[in-house]
């Protein structure tokens, strides 16, 4: 036990400092930001599952949080149901369409596999934005606020803690991955597909598994993020923009590790929040900048930093342990 | 401007002005397909920014027609070597150094220039879309049945010429011969003497000097706004895969195909599915036939 | 324990392998050599399920596995090696080793034991915890073995695992081989180092143009005038002679 405390000393300290905050901390402004934090660090650990651990690279993730957006937002306005039924069927619709997703990644390879998460999305944007009948088109849908529990109507406060119970959530399931016959499994179907099916690994149906999985934790916090910011828009929850996002997070922090896509997100998040802010009077298509910034920031940290912030601190504290033996 | 919407309350005969629509339509895509199938085939790279760079084409072309009243068609010659230069600093800049990376470092640094480079757009001209309307643009031609405006035909021969160009080059030229043997076999080439760097350097640069030109062509067409290349993207890596990665005379024949499927698509539909019939032709490209109509089998097992 | 009865593969015009049958009793290490483009490989993907033939049958443990996937035939018992050696590069040499244990583990730490002691039978101890794609040729041929042990195989195909070892690096993996063999490992050897080969394999097949041409023991092999003229060469027979 004290071993394990030890191991996971850095998500220890990121999710109890998460969860002191609130206690001394009461600006909304401020809790919000923490708030997208965990959610942003929560949906890239989701992407992660695909991306990082199963190899898989989408840049199309945004279609199944949209669908979990969307399922929230119309189980409230159209069909006056809880959100969390609203979180179920978009968990059901995204196992759906994550096993087809699943299903292309076994028949195409990687940068064909990732245009195709990129068509799908638009497919559904699409969808989305022209169904007027259904979604109300591209005007969006607002998601009706009612305070409780079962409505998901929370508190700033209630709501870092939910947050942060669905960030530490999925940081375990990422952590039990690297630690379980499945991730070991899986982590040989990245490395190398052929060696893996000839140690007996049935490789097709564990890509299969991983997309999926990963597709219904995103609809999860698709539901989530729909209900706290209270507005579903079709050019925004579908968009690629916003799948991109998920991947640098994770691709920051260090794709593949448990802690790297929190950590990407709290340097990622941060620094939008920060650029929204001084900005915010500037000009209004100050919007992009911090896009731009993000995207130089891939760039570069695909080439020169692979491992990412992760593997930044793994190289430091090996290179102290080597200076101590 | 839908160039799949007739001109015009006269007459037109269907099937013809759908079939001169795939042409003219065809014609454009080509120019755009056939420098990404030279990336593709030569450097082994997808590009994700490709669309980016019709994008960049066509604010060109627009803030030259809006600040200097300058046509399109004069902007065109401008605009080759320019996007030469551009694809040259890009190559140096982001593409070298990821040529021999993984395929998620490829894919993430051009989804990074994408990105970036849209968001560029974005910024410095805001997400109005606006319009480029030459004289052109409005005069109609009518033929056979069929009406059009002059910008599309026009747009249709330069691509064709430009298209027509590139492949004499490619099969003609020493430079194009080097090109295509390092299109097959990356290593004999090395082998040989040949400066891979260099090829991959002209390679690139070719490929954006005619996306550019497309998409000052193609600015009377369609909406200028920073997000314009992501339609193009979609439909240009369908014609990729379509007539198989590297294959030129793929390009133009894929081309015809997917502009067939969009005209017909959207006359029976409606334009706005038109995403969507692309996505289902690239599944059952991908799902069915890997290597494209000319390719050869096995050749869509990517970079290997 | 492994019948192949008259496999066939073509790939378009060529016929890469045709009808080949043979038959590999328990405990057996049966060699089989021929010049590059005979077939060997392919006939490795044949058995092990990366292709399916076109014809013919095979036959493992009296259970027809024809046309099975890869993994279903891993779990079965029979692993592979493969010639261009696939480590998995980013995780350590235990890891790798690790995720073969797991084909016949339920549990990470039973799987780990099974590793750290195949670790030790091939020698790669010391290296444990070394990434694999640190490791140089040698060493990863010999992790490519250990991961395929890992997987608890009662058959062991070995594709050419001595090629661009030294004499040093060379005997070390022969005698790892025999090893595996004396322990009761019935194994399936492609290789081209012959000096190897006659050490090890009790009986030979050879493959040119993807036909079987010659089998016997390696003395017979060795005095088989076709296998002579088709890949020895007259320099080999003199110098072991």
């Amino acid at each position: 036990m004290v071993r394990a405390v030890g191991r996971h000393r850095g998500a220890l300290l990121v999710f109890g400092v998460a969860a002191l905050v609130p206690v001394f901390v009461r600006d909304a402004y401020f809790l919000d930001s923490l708030v997208l934090i965990l959610l942003w660090g929560a949906l890239s650990a989701a992407w992660n599952v695909a991306g990082g651990y199963a190899g898989q690279v989408s840049i199309g993730h945004a279609a199944f949080f949209g669908i979990g957006a969307y399922s929230a937002a119309l189980m409230g306005t159209r069909f006056h149901q809880s959100p969390w039924l609203g979180m179920l069927v978009g968990v059901a619709l995204s196992l759906v369409a994550g096993a087809a997703i699943g299903y292309l990644s076994n028949r195409l390879r990687g940068p064909y596999f990732a245009l195709s998460t990129i068509a799908f999305s638009q497919v559904l944007l699409i969808v989305a934005s022209r169904w007027r009948a259904f979604t109300s088109g591209s005007e969006g849908i607002p998601v009706p606020f009612r305070p409780g529990f079962a409505t998901l109507g929370l508190s700033h406060v209630a709501w870092v803690y939910m947050a942060l119970a669905v960030a530490v959530l999925y940081w375990a399931i990422q952590v039990w991955l690297e630690h379980s016959r499945f991730g070991y499994r899986l982590a040989g179907v990245r490395e190398d597909e052929d060696a893996a099916q000839a140690l007996g690994i049935p490789a097709r149906r564990l890509k299969v598994i991983a997309v999926t999985a990963s597709a219904a934790l995103t609809s999860v916090c698709g539901t989530l993020w729909a209900q706290y910011v209270g507005f579903v828009d079709p050019f925004y929850v579908f968009s690629v923009d916003l799948s991109v996002r998920f991947a640098l997070n994770a691709i920051i922090g260090g794709m593949g590790t448990a802690l790297g896509p929190f950590l990407g997100s709290i340097l990622i998040t941060s620094l939008e929040t920060y650029l929204r802010a001084t900005l915010s009077g500037v000009k209004s298509g100050f919007t992009g900048i911090y896009l731009i910034v993000y995207g130089v920031v891939l760039i570069l940290v695909v080439r020169f930093f692979p491992d990412g912030l992760a593997g930044l601190a793994d190289r430091l504290r090996a290179r102290r342990a080597r200076a101590q033996a | 401007m839908d160039p799949a919407r007739p001109l015009g309350p006269a007459q037109i005969d269907v099937f013809a002005q759908l079939g001169v629509s795939t042409v003219l339509l065809g014609g454009i895509y080509a120019l755009i397909a056939v420098g990404l199938t030279l990336i593709f085939g030569i450097m082994r790279v997808v590009n994700f920014a490709h669309g980016e760079f019709l994008m960049l084409g066509m604010y060109l072309a627009f803030w030259a027609f809006t600040l200097l009243s300058l046509d399109p068609w004069f902007v065109l010659f401008v605009s080759i070597p320019l996007f030469f230069g551009i694809g040259v600093v890009t190559y140096l800049l982001v593409m070298k150094g990821v040529i021999h990376a993984s395929h998620n470092v490829q894919i993430f640094t051009t989804v990074g220039l994408s990105t970036a480079l849209q968001n560029l757009a974005l910024v410095l001209w805001s997400g109005d879309f606006h319009t480029v309307r030459p004289w052109h643009a409005a005069t109609p031609i009518r033929l056979a049945g069929t009406a059009f405006n002059l910008s599309q035909v026009v747009a249709f021969l330069i691509a064709i010429g430009l298209t027509v160009l590139l492949v004499l080059f490619m099969r003609w030229t020493h430079t194009g011969r080097v090109m295509r043997a390092t299109a097959q076999d990356r290593d004999a080439a090395i082998l040989m003497g040949i400066d891979t760097d260099r090829v991959y350097r002209l390679t690139f640069a070719i490929g954006i000097a005619a996306v550019g030109a497309a998409g000052v062509l193609v600015s009377p067409l369609y909406a200028v706004y920073p997000t314009a290349g992501l339609q193009f993207v979609l439909l240009s890596y369908v014609v990729v895969v379509l007539g198989g990665l590297g294959n030129m005379m793929g390009a133009l024949i894929g081309s015809l195909i997917v502009a067939a499927v969009e005209v017909a698509g959207s006359y029976y539909f409606g334009t706005a599915w038109k995403e969507i019939f692309y996505f289902v032709l690239f599944i059952a490209v991908l799902v069915f036939r890997p290597a494209g109509l000319f390719g050869q089998r096995g050749a869509e097992n990517l970079g290997v | 324990m492994l019948t192949l009865e008259r496999v066939t593969k073509r790939f378009g015009g060529l016929t890469a392998v045709r009808e080949v049958s043979l038959e590999v009793r328990t405990g057996d290490l049966l060699g089989i050599i021929g010049p590059n483009g005979a077939g060997k490989t392919t006939l490795f993907h044949l058995i092990s399920g990366y292709y399916a033939p076109d014809e013919g049958r095979v036959v493992f443990d009296g259970q027809d596995i024809t046309g099975q996937p890869a993994h279903a035939i891993s779990r079965l018992g029979l692993t592979r090696t493969f010639q261009i050696v696939k480590p998995f590069g980013n995780l350590s040499v235990l890891d790798n080793v690790m995720i073969g244990a797991l084909t016949r583990r339920a549990s990470t730490r039973e799987a780990r034991g099974d590793a750290e002691r195949v670790i030790d039978l091939c020698g790669l101890g010391p290296h444990a915890t070394a990434r694999a794609r640190a490791l140089p040729l040698a060493l990863r041929k010999r992790l490519e073995v250990a991961r395929a042990l890992a997987t608890q195989p009662r058959l062991l195909l070995l594709d050419e695992v001595m090629a661009g070892l030294n004499p040093t690096e060379l005997a070390a993996m022969v005698d790892l081989v025999r090893r595996l063999h004396g322990e009761g490992l019935t194994l399936i050897v492609i290789e081209h180092v012959m000096a190897a080969m006659m050490r090890l394999a009790q009986r030979i097949v050879m493959l040119h143009h993807g036909e079987k041409i010659a089998e016997g023991t390696p003395r017979e092999i060795t005095s088989d005038r076709r296998v002579i003229d088709a890949y020895l060469g007259e320099e080999f027979v003199l110098a072991e002679a």
